[in-house]
């Protein structure tokens, strides 16, 4: 475990900024409408809403969310980075894979609106246009789900018949969408395999604790050897104040056991719980919240195909001003 | 008689008995302050009542009565009188009104008792599954009016987001109100490549490409790295595959018209019909879903190989009707439950 110490002082963080192109939109890209202003102030805005990011890598890019460790947030993260890409323009279809315990279409409040999924499709009942779920808020994002609850779809085909769809997106009418987002269930079962057969970069949610560090890292493992290299990790349930404490892994203490470059830091945050019952992600939410700003920044990043150069460690003390004193 | 004897209780209770029939309507109409503008001519008008009322009694207290009846007409109780037929009206009023409060009372109630019977009887009659998201809309677990129609925050809105800024310095970044420490990503290439390495060495893995179930035999031609097995009693898995996979392909990958099987159906269908056309009978058959349930029993005997989709012709148009029963049922359910509540 490195010491978070080492890398608390600002002036080391300074010169390091890599020689790569590609650095966080939060530090390059400074060009707002109101410069001056900005020059002037102390501190600056991180997320500007003036800029979209630039689409990088080929279309579709098919992207599969999986961890291995169940309820770690693949679905949530499914749901906001899916919903933030839309809402900067791009089209989405969200491929819920989790053929046993779907729960995708609640999150994004679209569960009344799925009657047909692959399996009609596979069967004939249905085209796949049919089966595809049109958000109501962008209608650029589309929801496709493998199966409903109860119905048994044979093993091994599943990849095969998530190869077809992909192909059959591609060349649709209304264009190639930009971004195949795949939710992948837990374990490193069928539904794994299915998820992962048609992707070819891979986001890998993880919470700091070293029970979903372990499934993080056979993940991984399998996931190299199936030939999918472009893989980032995003560490969702984060409490600054723990790691503060040293009761919890930091963000870079999870980065140096998996070595992986990270897409996001997810803080703990309520709000999500809230946004899930609501039917709501969190990423629309007005005011925006702590892990609501975390899941634009990653939908950003993975626009991008960037990765975060600083990370949030903990809470800097609060300042006491002259007039905390008088109970401020 | 009665009234004379009620006359001579009390100068009072002579003017209690009176007044009412004289100025009560009149008074109810104008009100309080209006009674002295009325005395005067009620005066003249209640002597002579009164004394036309003792001249037709014809008993030995005749005189006494008279007597009253003078004694009501001199100055001090003149003065009596007009202030109890000032206050009369009052004591007529405040117990109109008490009552008038009774009766709204019970509109309240009533109306209160009605509206709770009602919401009781839309409670009962709803229909909910437990655990749907209906059901735990109802029971307050989620907020139907808040699933998926909030309004969306808008893209342009928060030019500049004034809810994450950093520092000049790179090293804190406030967001939501909260000040926190930066530190940086330390990772390199070299790193990243010792840990692909490690797990490389660690794990060695191919994706399965053939599921068996536990007891199959290996096919020959089958990497042994890639099968993948089953255990028999998988929840929701199977392994064998009923789908013939060149017609799923070609269902997924088409675009227009009608699904292929149901258009492969449907010319079945179609063809069935006309061949029974030919044979004769059927003449004026037609395809309709009811109709060929009905003739179910002739199709059966004379066709034999299409077997498959004559079966699903019956199985469509009978689950509809179980379908419609059990909604019949319910809403006669619901109508019986409305019937007993009311
Ligand atoms: N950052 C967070 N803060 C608080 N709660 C969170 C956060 N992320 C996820 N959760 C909660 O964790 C639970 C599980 O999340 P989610 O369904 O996204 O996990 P999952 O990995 O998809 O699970 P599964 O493996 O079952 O598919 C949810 O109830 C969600 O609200
Ligand atoms: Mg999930």
């Amino acid at each position: 475990m490195i010491s978070l110490l080492t890398h608390s002082n600002p002036l080391s963080y300074l010169p390091h900024s890599s020689p790569t192109p590609s650095i966080s939109p939060f530090f390059t890209h400074t060009k707002t409408l109101k410069p001056s202003k900005l020059k002037s102030l102390k501190i600056n805005s991180i997320l500007q809403y003036n800029r979209k990011p630039e689409l990088a890598g080929d279309t579709p890019r098919v992207v599969v969310i999986t961890s291995g460790k169940g309820g770690v947030g693949k679905t949530t993260t499914t749901a906001n980075i899916g919903l933030s890409l839309a809402r900067l323009g791009f089209s989405v279809v969200a491929i819920d894979a989790d053929v046993g315990l779907r729960n995708l279409d609640l999150l994004l409040g679209l569960e009344s609106r799925v009657n047909y999924t692959v399996v009609e499709v596979l069967n004939g009942d249905c085209r796949l246009d049919q089966a595809l779920v049109r958000d109501k808020r962008f209608s650029n994002f589309e929801l496709l789900c493998i199966s409903k609850p109860r119905s048994k779809l044979p093993m091994g085909f599943g990849g095969k018949a998530l190869v077809w769809l992909v192909d059959a997106l591609k060349d649709r009418e209304e264009g190639c969408p930009d971004f195949i987002l795949i939710d992948c269930p837990a374990g490193i079962d069928a539904g794994f395999i299915t998820a992962i057969t048609p992707a070819n970069e891979a986001v890998l949610v993880t919470t700091p604790d070293i029970t979903a560090l372990r499934d993080a890292d056979r993940v991984i493992g399998l996931l190299e050897c199936d030939g999918i290299r472009d893989i980032k990790m995003m560490v969702n349930r984060v409490r600054t104040d723990m790691i503060k404490g040293e009761d919890m892994m930091s963000v870079l203490d999870v980065q140096e056991m998996l070595g992986l470059a990270l897409l996001g830091v997810i803080p703990e945050d309520s709000e999500v719980i809230r946004s899930t019952n609501r039917g709501f992600p969190l990423v629309l939410n007005k005011p925006p919240t702590l892990a609501g700003l975390a899941f634009e920044q990653a939908a950003w990043r993975l626009v991008e195909q960037d990765s975060m150069k600083a990370v949030m460690v903990e809470e800097e003390p609060k300042k006491r001003g002259f007039f905390s004193f008088f109970g401020g | 008689m009665a009234s004379i004897l009620t006359l001579r209780l009390s100068p009072s209770s002579y003017q209690r008995l009176i007044q009412p029939n004289l100025t009560g309507l009149r008074r109810a109409e104008l009100g309080f302050d209006s009674c002295r503008l009325n005395l005067r001519n009620d005066q003249r008008k209640a002597k002579k009542f009164v004394i036309r009322l003792a001249l037709s009694g014809d008993s030995d207290k005749q005189d006494k009565s008279i007597q009253d009846i003078v004694f009501v007409n001199t100055r001090n109780t003149l003065v009596k009188f007009r202030e109890s037929v000032c206050s009369r009206p009052h004591i007529f009023v405040t117990k109109r009104t008490s009552t008038s409060y009774v009766a709204v009372g019970i509109c309240v109630v009533t109306m209160f008792l009605v509206i709770v019977m009602r919401v009781y009887k839309s409670r009962i009659s709803r229909p909910s599954r437990p655990g749907s998201v209906a059901d735990l809309v109802r029971r307050g677990q989620l907020r139907s009016d808040r699933r998926g129609i909030s309004s969306t925050l808008k893209y342009e809105d928060p030019f500049n987001n004034p809810m994450v800024k950093i520092s000049m310095t790179n090293s804190t970044v406030e967001m939501c109100g909260k000040v926190y420490r930066l530190a940086p990503v330390t990772l390199t290439r070299e790193q990243q490549n010792v840990h692909i390495k490690r797990r490389s060495r660690a794990y060695q893995w191919k994706r399965p490409t053939i599921f068996l179930k536990e007891g199959d035999a290996v096919p020959s031609d089958v990497d042994p790295d890639t099968i993948r097995w089953i255990p028999a009693n998988h929840p929701f898995a199977t392994t064998v595959s009923d789908i013939d996979e060149d017609m799923a392909q070609t269902n997924v990958y088409q675009k227009h018209g009608v699904p292929f099987r149901i258009k492969a159906e449907h010319e079945a269908l179609q063809k069935k019909l006309e061949s029974l056309q030919n044979d004769q009978k059927f003449s004026k058959l037609t395809i309709d879903a009811g109709n060929a349930k009905n003739f179910e029993r002739p199709f059966r005997t004379q066709l034999k190989p299409d077997d498959q989709v004559e079966e699903k012709l019956s199985n469509g148009p009978s689950r509809h009707t179980q379908s419609d029963c059990t909604r019949n049922s319910l809403g006669s359910n619901t109508n019986t439950d409305d019937i007993q509540h009311t």
